[in-house]
C-alpha cells in the first residue's frame, strides 16, 4: 500500500469539502462541507429524501461524488481503484436490509473479507469471527444461515461483519428501520456499547433516544443540505434553524 | 368434508374447553391434525375411481397399457435377435478405436467415474471442503489430459528443438514451406503480454529490463521473415500487431493481478509457462532433418477413428465442460458495464442463439479452417466440439444472465464496502448465488445438449446413432433395426434422466430455497 499517497489531515479522520452529488438532473447532495474527528459519534437525521443516506454513501464510495474532495484517514478518494479499495477497507457499513450473503453461513459472511481481502489464515479469521459473534452476543448461531436468523440477529451479525475487517470508521445507514419493535433495543445496545470503544461512528438514524444519549454531534440535513450541526444538548434545546425546529417538533410529538 | 362438520368448527362445543394458556402463561399443548382418509384403498378411490367415468377410463387405460407391454415383452423375449448388440458391444462402445489401445479409453473413463466418485464423497462432507477446490481444477484440466491420452502425442527433443530454431534463425526462407509464419508473432505475442505484465507489477528498473529483453530478442527473430517481401499481408504488420495486441493485453492482466496481494509471485510463473508454451509453438514443426524426430510417448489415434459411446461421451463431457464456463463468462460480458465488452457478448450470444445447431456444425466443419493459420489442421471431432460449445455457451450464457439479474444490487453494495475487489465480488458472491438459482435451467441447457450430439452424425462422425446405424447394416444382422434404436433411446434416457436427478439434488443439498 507503499503507492498511495497520504495526506495529513491531522486529528479529523473524515474530511468533506463541498461534496456535491446528481442523479441524473436531480441534485442530492449540495455542497456538503463535514469534518469527523477521529473517535467521535456523529449522527445524521433528517427527513426521507434529504440526502442523509447518500452522503454516508459516498464517504466508502458506494456514491461517487461528482465534485468536491473528500479524505478519509488520509487518503482521497478518487477515480484511483487502489484508494478505494484502501479506503474501504478501512470503513465497515452496516446497511438497513442487512445485506447478508444468503449463501454462507454466519462464520463464512464473518470471515470472507478478513480471508480474500487482508489475507488472514482461515484459523485467525475464525477466531476473530467467534470473538465478535460473542460481542454482539450470538456465538451459538455461528454455523447457521442468515435466512434462519431473526432480523435483529441478522443486523448484529451484520455489525459483526463489518467489525471483523477492524475498521477505523464504521458507517450506519438507518440499522434499525427495517426491524420489529421488538429487536430494535438488541441492536441499539451493541452500537452503543461500540461507541464506548473509540470507534469513529457514523449513524443515519430516526432513533432520537438513541443520538441524544450516544453523539457527540448531530447532524441535520434537508434538500441535500447540511443545515445544522451541534451537540445534542444545544441541538435538541435550541435549535438555530426554523426547518430543524419543524422537523424536531414533527419527529418527537410522536 | 361435509357441511354438518364445518358447522360445528364455527360453533365450539361449550364455553369451558375453549382454548386459552395454561396456568402460569404457557402455552397449551398442541392437538393432533384431524385425521384423514389415507391408506392405499382411499388413494384409489380418491384419484382413479372417484367417479363411474373416471373408474371406466381408469379400466380402459389398465387394458390399453397391458396390451401394449404384452405385445412389447412377447418381441423382446420371442422375435428380437439381441445377438446384434450381444456381438457388437465393443463396437458400440469403442467404436473403431484400435483394438490394442483400448486401455486408452478404459482409462479414461475410469478416470471421469474417479473424479465423479471423489466430487460426490467430497462435496456430502463439510468437512472435507478443503479438496473442493483441487477436485474442481482436476475438472478443468481432465478435458486436456483425456484429450492427450486419447489422441496420443509427442515431445519434442532436445536435438529437434535445436534442429528447428537453427533454421528458424538462418533459414527463414523455409518457414513458408511449412507454413509457419505465425509461430514468430505467436511466440512474440505471448512474450510480450507476460513482459508487459510484469512491467504493470513489479516498478523495479532491473526487473523491467530483465522483462523488455526477450521481447527485443523474440522481435529480432522475427525481423527476417517480417522484412521478406510476399503478395499477400505483409509478414511485418502481423509482427507489429502481436507485439502491441500482446502488451496490451499484458497490461490488463497485470492491472487485474495487481489487486491480489501475490500477483508478483504470479508473474515468475507466467514467464515459466509462456517460456515453455513458446518454445513448443517455434520448433514442434516439421522442418529439419527427418532423424531429428520429436520423441513419440503414447502413438498417435487419429480423432477420425473416435466413435461409438466413447465419441457420445468425449463429445457431451468435453462440450459441457468448455461451455460452462465460457457461457459464465458471455453472461458476465453482457452484464458489463464496459460498453465494447456488452456489445460483442450481445452479438456472439444472439447470433449463435440466431443459428440452428446443424448449420453451426456445418459451419465449424467449412468455416473454422479459414480463421486458423494453414499448417494448423484442426480435426472434425474438434470443430464438431468447437461448434457445439459455442452453441451451447450462448444458451448458457442467456440462463446464467438471469440469476445474475436475480441477485439483488445491495449484495454487490455490502460486498464492495468490504472492501472486496469487482473480481471478488463477482466471483464470492454473485456467482454462488446467481448460479444456484439457476441449476434446473443449466441442467436443462446440458440436458438438451447431450441429446444434440446425436446431430453430428449428419457431418460423417460416427458417435453412438453412427455407429448403430451403420452396425444395423452388417449382412448377419440385417433388419435389426428395433433392436439397434431401443438400445440407443434406453442409453440416452438413462443417462439424461440420470442428469436430472442429479440436478434435481444438488438444487436442494445446495439449499434454493433457504434464503
Amino acid at each position: 500500500m507503499s503507492l498511495i499517497e497520504r495526506i495529513d489531515t491531522g486529528d479529523d479522520i473524515i474530511v468533506c469539502e463541498n461534496v456535491k452529488k446528481w442523479f441524473d438532473e436531480f441534485q442530492a447532495l449540495r455542497g456538503i462541507s463535514l469534518r469527523v474527528r477521529r473517535g467521535e459519534v456523529l449522527v445524521i437525521i433528517g427527513p426521507s429524501g434529504s440526502g442523509k443516506s447518500t452522503f454516508i454513501r459516498t464517504i466508502n464510495r458506494l456514491e461517487e461524488h461528482q465534485e468536491g474532495r473528500i479524505v478519509v484517514d488520509g487518503i482521497e478518494l478518487s477515480h484511483d481503484v487502489r484508494n478505494i479499495a484502501a479506503v474501504r477497507s478501512e470503513i465497515g457499513m452496516v446497511f438497513q436490509q442487512f445485506n447478508l450473503f444468503p449463501h454462507l453461513t454466519v462464520m463464512q459472511n464473518l470471515t470472507l473479507a478478513p480471508i480474500w481481502v487482508r489475507r488472514w489464515p482461515q484459523a485467525k479469521a475464525e477466531a476473530k469471527a467467534m470473538e465478535l459473534l460473542e460481542r454482539v452476543g450470538i456465538p451459538e448461531q455461528a454455523s447457521k444461515y442468515p435466512g434462519q436468523l431473526s432480523g435483529g440477529q441478522q443486523q448484529r451479525v451484520a455489525i459483526a461483519r463489518a467489525l471483523a475487517m477492524e475498521p477505523r470508521i464504521m458507517l450506519f445507514d438507518e440499522p434499525t428501520s427495517a426491524l420489529d419493535p421488538e429487536m430494535i433495543k438488541e441492536v441499539l445496545d451493541v452500537m452503543q456499547e461500540l461507541a464506548h470503544t473509540g470507534i469513529t461512528m457514523v449513524v443515519v438514524t430516526h432513533e432520537m433516544g438513541f443520538a441524544r444519549e450516544v453523539a457527540d454531534r448531530i447532524c441535520f440535513f434537508d434538500f441535500g443540505l447540511l443545515v445544522e450541526v451541534g451537540p445534542p444538548e444545544q441541538f435538541f434545546r435550541n435549535p438555530k434553524h426554523e426547518r430543524t425546529k419543524l422537523f424536531l417538533s414533527q419527529i418527537l410529538s410522536q | 368434508m361435509n357441511l354438518a362438520h364445518t358447522g360445528r368448527l364455527a360453533d365450539p362445543p361449550g364455553g369451558s374447553e375453549r382454548p386459552g394458556l395454561l396456568p402460569g402463561g404457557q402455552a397449551p399443548p398442541m392437538e393432533r391434525p384431524p385425521r384423514g382418509e389415507t391408506g392405499a384403498y382411499a388413494w384409489l378411490r380418491h384419484n382413479l375411481f372417484s367417479s363411474s367415468f373416471n373408474a371406466g377410463l381408469t379400466l380402459v387405460l389398465v387394458v390399453l397399457f397391458g396390451w401394449v407391454a404384452a405385445v412389447v415383452l412377447r418381441w423382446a423375449v420371442l422375435e428380437a435377435n439381441w445377438g446384434v448388440i450381444l456381438k457388437n458391444w465393443r463396437v458400440i462402445l469403442w467404436g473403431l478405436y484400435p483394438r490394442q489401445e483400448i486401455w486408452r479409453p478404459t482409462a479414461s473413463l475410469l478416470l471421469v467415474l474417479l473424479l465423479s466418485v471423489l466430487t460426490w464423497f467430497v462435496w456430502r462432507r463439510p468437512e472435507m471442503r478443503r479438496w473442493r477446490t483441487p477436485i474442481l481444477v482436476a475438472w478443468v484440466v481432465s478435458p486436456l489430459v483425456i484429450g492427450l491420452l486419447l489422441r496420443g502425442f509427442e515431445l519434442p527433443t532436445l536435438r529437434t528443438i535445436s534442429n528447428n530454431i537453427g533454421y528458424y534463425l538462418f533459414r527463414p526462407d523455409l518457414l513458408p514451406a511449412v507454413n509457419a509464419m505465425w509461430r514468430g508473432p505467436t511466440a512474440l505475442f505471448l512474450i510480450a503480454a507476460v513482459a508487459s505484465t510484469t512491467w504493470v507489477l513489479d516498478s523495479r528498473r532491473s526487473v523491467r529490463a530483465l522483462a523488455v529483453a526477450p521481447v527485443v530478442l523474440i522481435g529480432l527473430l522475427n525481423l527476417p521473415s517480417a522484412l521478406r517481401a510476399t503478395g499477400g499481408v505483409p509478414p511485418a504488420l502481423a509482427v507489429l500487431l502481436a507485439a502491441v495486441t500482446g502488451w496490451l493485453v499484458g497490461r490488463s492482466i497485470g492491472r487485474l493481478l495487481s489487486w491480489t496481494e501475490h500477483g508478483r509471485r504470479l508473474v515468475k510463473w507466467l514467464w515459466l509457462a509462456s517460456l515453455i508454451a513458446c518454445l513448443l509453438v517455434l520448433t514442434h514443426f516439421p522442418v529439419g532433418r527427418p532423424e531429428f524426430d520429436p520423441a513419440q510417448i503414447l502413438t498417435s489415434v487419429q480423432p477420425s477413428l473416435w466413435s461409438g459411446i466413447l465419441l457420445t461421451l468425449i463429445l457431451a463431457t468435453v462440450t459441457a465442460v468448455l461451455s460452462f464456463p465460457l457461457g459464465v463468462l458471455l453472461a458476465l460480458g453482457r452484464t458489463s458495464r464496459l460498453p465494447v465488452i456488452r456489445a460483442s457478448c450481445v452479438a456472439v450470444i444472439e447470433v449463435v442463439r440466431g443459428v440452428p445447431l446443424i448449420t453451426i456444425l456445418f459451419m465449424a466443419q467449412v468455416m473454422l479452417p479459414m480463421f486458423l493459420p494453414l499448417d494448423l489442421s484442426i480435426d472434425r471431432v474438434l470443430r464438431a466440439i468447437a461448434g457445439m460449445t459455442i452453441f451451447t455457451a450462448a444458451y448458457l450464457a442467456e440462463v446464467i444472465r438471469g440469476g445474475l439479474q436475480a441477485v439483488p444490487r445491495e449484495q454487490v453494495e455490502a460486498a464492495r464496502a468490504l472492501g472486496l475487489s469487482e473480481l471478488l465480488v463477482t466471483s464470492l458472491v454473485v456467482l454462488p448465488q446467481a448460479l444456484r438459482l439457476v441449476i434446473p435451467a443449466i441442467m436443462g441447457q446440458l440436458v438438451s445438449m447431450f441429446k444434440d450430439t446425436t446431430l453430428v452424425a449428419i457431418i460423417g462422425l460416427l458417435e453412438l446413432l453412427g455407429i448403430l446405424s451403420s452396425i444395423t447394416k452388417q449382412r448377419e444382422f440385417l433388419g435389426t433395426v428395433r433392436e439397434v434404436y431401443l438400445l440407443a433411446a434406453a442409453f440416452y434416457f438413462v443417462v439424461c434422466y440420470a442428469m436430472s436427478v442429479a440436478s434435481r439434488r444438488a438444487e436442494v443439498r445446495l439449499g434454493v430455497g433457504t434464503r
